[in-house]
Formats: C-alpha cells, sequence, structure tokens
C-alpha cells in the first residue's frame, strides 16, 4: 500500500480538513452548546421565577406582619379604652353609690330623728296626760276638795310648763 | 531487521488529477478524522440527550461542566464579546485532543499529519488577521507592519507568517516525535524480545522468538508522556494561542 510523506501537506488533505473542522464546530455547536445551553438559560429562568416568588412572598409576610401590628394595635387602643371607659363608669358608679347611700342615710337619719321627735313628743303628751291626771288625782287627794275647772286646767297647764322645762 | 516510519496510508486515489491540488486522495489521516468527528458528535449527542432543568443525572453534569470550562476558558482569556468563539475553541481542543489521544486504540493520529495542523493554523491565521483589520481597519493593519520604525517592516511579516507557521509545527512535532519514538520502541523490543526468546534452544525458542512478549505494557509507561500528557498539553496550547492571538489582535490600537 503506497503511503505518505511522513512530513508534508498535502493539499487535499488541507482543504479537506479546514472542512472537517467547520464542519465540527458546527456539529459541537448543535449537539453540546445548543441544548446545554437552552437547558441553562431555562434553570436560569426558573432560578429568577424562584427568587420572585420568594420576594413577593417576604413582601406579603411584611404586609401581614404591619397589618398584623397594626390591629393589634388598634386592639390595644380598643383595650385601653374599654378600660378606661370601665373604670370611668366604675368611678362614675361608686360616686353615685356613694351618693345615694349617703342620701339614704341622710335620709335614714332626718326620719330617725323625725321620729325620735315624734315619739318624744307622743311621750311628753302622754306624760303630760298622765302627770296631769295624776297631779289632779294628788291635787284632789290633798285639798280633798274640788276645784273648779277653770283653777284646775291653769294649774295642770302650770305645771307641764314647768316640766316642759324641766324636761 | 528494517523499520520504516512512513506518513499514512494511502487508501483510495481519485484518478482526475487537479491543476495545483493534484488527486485526491483517501488517505488514513482522513478517514480517522471523520473517525474522530463521529466519537466527537457521538459523544455530545449521548451527553445532551434526556436533559432535565433539575435531578440531573451525572452525565448531564459532564455535559455542563464541559460547557462552563469552555466559557471560562474562552471569556476569561478573551472577554464577554467573543462569546461566538467558544464553539470554535472548543471544537478546536476536542479535535486535537480525540485526534492525538485516539493513536491509544491502535489508529493513526490525524494530528500526525501536518496537512491537519496546517490547516487548523491557517483558520486561527485568518481570524487573527480579521480580528487585526476590525480592529484597526485595513490602513490601521498595514501600519502596523511599520512600527515601531519603517526599517522593522520585513522582520514584522515574517513575525507575523511565523505564528500559524509555529503554531502548526509545534504540534505537529510534538505528535510525530510520539509516533517516532513509539515506533522504534516497538521495534527495539520486539528485536530484544526475538532474541532474548531465541536463546531457548529447539522448536520452543523459535516460535517464542515470533512473539514480541516485551511489546507487552512497558511501551505503555512512555505513553503516559508522549500520548497522554503531550497530547493534551498540545491541544491545550494550541488553543490558548489561538484565544490569546485573537485576544491580543482585538486590543492592538
Amino acid at each position: 500500500m503506497q503511503v505518505q510523506e511522513l512530513v508534508g501537506i498535502v493539499p487535499w488533505t488541507f482543504i479537506a480538513q479546514i472542512c472537517n473542522l467547520f464542519l465540527q464546530v458546527y456539529l459541537i455547536k448543535r449537539f453540546l452548546f445548543k441544548p446545554i445551553n437552552a437547558m441553562l438559560e431555562k434553570r436560569r429562568a426558573m432560578a429568577d421565577a424562584e427568587i420572585q416568588d420568594a420576594v413577593k412572598a417576604k413582601e406579603e409576610a411584611i404586609a401581614m406582619k404591619s397589618e398584623y401590628e397594626q390591629n393589634m394595635l388598634e386592639a390595644k387602643n380598643k383595650a385601653n379604652e374599654i378600660v378606661t371607659n370601665a373604670q370611668k363608669t366604675a368611678a362614675i358608679q361608686s360616686e353615685e353609690m356613694l351618693k345615694e347611700a349617703s342620701q339614704q342615710a341622710a335620709a335614714m337619719k332626718a326620719k330617725a330623728e323625725s321620729d325620735i321627735a315624734q315619739e318624744k313628743r307622743k311621750a311628753v303628751n302622754e306624760v303630760k296626760n298622765e302627770i296631769g291626771g295624776m297631779a289632779m288625782e294628788i291635787a284632789g287627794k290633798v285639798i280633798e276638795r274640788e276645784i273648779n275647772e277653770e283653777d284646775h286646767a291653769k294649774l295642770i297647764d302650770e305645771f307641764i310648763a314647768n316640766v316642759g322645762e324641766a324636761s | 531487521m528494517d523499520i520504516e516510519i512512513t506518513g499514512g496510508k494511502i487508501f483510495y486515489t481519485f484518478p482526475i488529477d487537479f491543476p495545483i491540488l493534484g488527486k485526491f486522495q483517501i488517505t488514513e489521516t482522513l478517514v480517522v478524522s471523520w473517525i474522530v468527528l463521529l466519537l466527537i458528535t457521538g459523544l455530545c449527542i449521548w451527553l445532551t440527550h434526556d436533559l432535565k432543568v433539575e435531578k440531573i443525572s451525572r452525565r448531564q453534569a459532564v455535559a455542563e461542566m464541559l460547557v462552563e470550562m469552555a466559557n471560562k476558558f474562552v471569556i476569561g482569556n478573551m472577554g464577554e464579546k467573543f462569546r461566538y468563539m467558544i464553539p470554535f475553541v472548543a471544537a478546536l481542543f476536542a479535535t486535537s485532543v480525540v485526534s492525538n489521544l485516539i493513536s491509544l486504540v491502535g489508529l493513526r493520529s490525524p494530528t500526525a499529519d501536518l496537512s491537519t495542523e496546517a490547516a487548523w493554523a491557517v483558520v486561527v491565521f485568518i481570524m487573527i488577521t480579521a480580528q487585526k483589520i476590525k480592529t484597526n481597519g485595513f490602513g490601521g493593519y498595514l501600519k502596523g507592519f511599520t512600527t515601531p520604525i519603517p526599517v522593522m517592516t520585513p522582520f514584522n511579516i515574517l513575525s507575523e507568517l511565523a505564528t500559524p507557521i509555529s503554531m502548526a509545527c509545534r504540534h505537529f512535532g510534538n505528535i510525530l516525535s510520539g509516533v517516532v519514538i513509539n515506533g522504534l520502541i516497538y521495534a527495539a523490543l520486539a528485536l530484544a524480545s526475538s532474541k532474548l526468546f531465541g536463546l531457548i534452544p529447539g522448536i520452543v525458542g523459535k516460535v517464542l522468538a515470533q512473539i514480541p512478549f516485551l511489546d507487552v505494557g512497558i511501551p505503555a509507561i512512555l505513553s503516559v508522556y508522549f500520548d497522554w500528557f503531550s497530547g493534551i498539553m498540545q491541544a491545550f496550547i494550541f488553543c490558548m494561542l489561538t484565544v490569546m492571538y485573537i485576544a491580543n489582535a482585538a486590543e492592538e490600537g
């Protein structure tokens, strides 16, 4: 079989090798770089989408948190208001109750006083009558004579007046 | 015993004689080049079938790593604007590496033929020149030969032409040296083997002397340097030079 020179450039081989090289460039581009780059691009897009999702989720979380905080603040304010109102109401109520109680007490006292005064008057009148009767009896017994009505009444009144002063 | 180290075999010669170009010959170089082409393409197809975005297979990881390496190599050395060069450099490197290493399976490397490297180097040279003209304009490109002083013009032209020649010859020389040394070693070991086993008397020695026992194993040690190291190194150097020259051509002001 024929052989080539060990060192030498064969024009046709030279041209064929240039063609081979460019064919190889095309093939490697078509079968390695194109699919891999497309896949990498897809992956990058996916990663980007995921990052965007995460950012969105974070934003949502922040919004939720602020909303929650606001709600909490509102609730706290409301609670404070309620407590304040309750305290106020309680104060007013207690004041009213106190007032009422004192009024009642005063009324009771007044009633008691008037009762006492009435009782006293009643008692005094009873005593007056009894004493009047007794005085009449005593006087009748002592002087053993019937004094006329006029003197009688006078004496009683005098006596009662004395008694009233003394009591 | 005579040994002969020759170029690739010529399988078929077309009878038509072209002017200047001569007759078209199907040589060992071309046949093995096509095998290399098919191997690389087949590898690419195998690596990239059934690609997934997540939960990737080991095969896909390798494919991605190769692409990333090519990207990093080209963009790291040339910059982002040379992204279109990635497939070319990758093809050059892959072809060179596979061509160099195919000698391991007993085929003759296409890179052991100067025509192959000359073809590559001329393509690269045209790219460098095109890049220079693109950067500086045609006038600027011609003017570049007269720097720093007009007297230097012949030397500048010489150095310009030396670029493809040195690139081609460097690669070719390294691979050819491997071929030559491997040929010598095989022949020498076969001879030593036949002499050694020829010492055994009688028919046994005659039969054993025909089998080159020493050719098993020992040349593999040399192959580590001449095929593996040199083959990968030269492919890398060739691509590195391509990338560097083109990047430099784009920078010259």
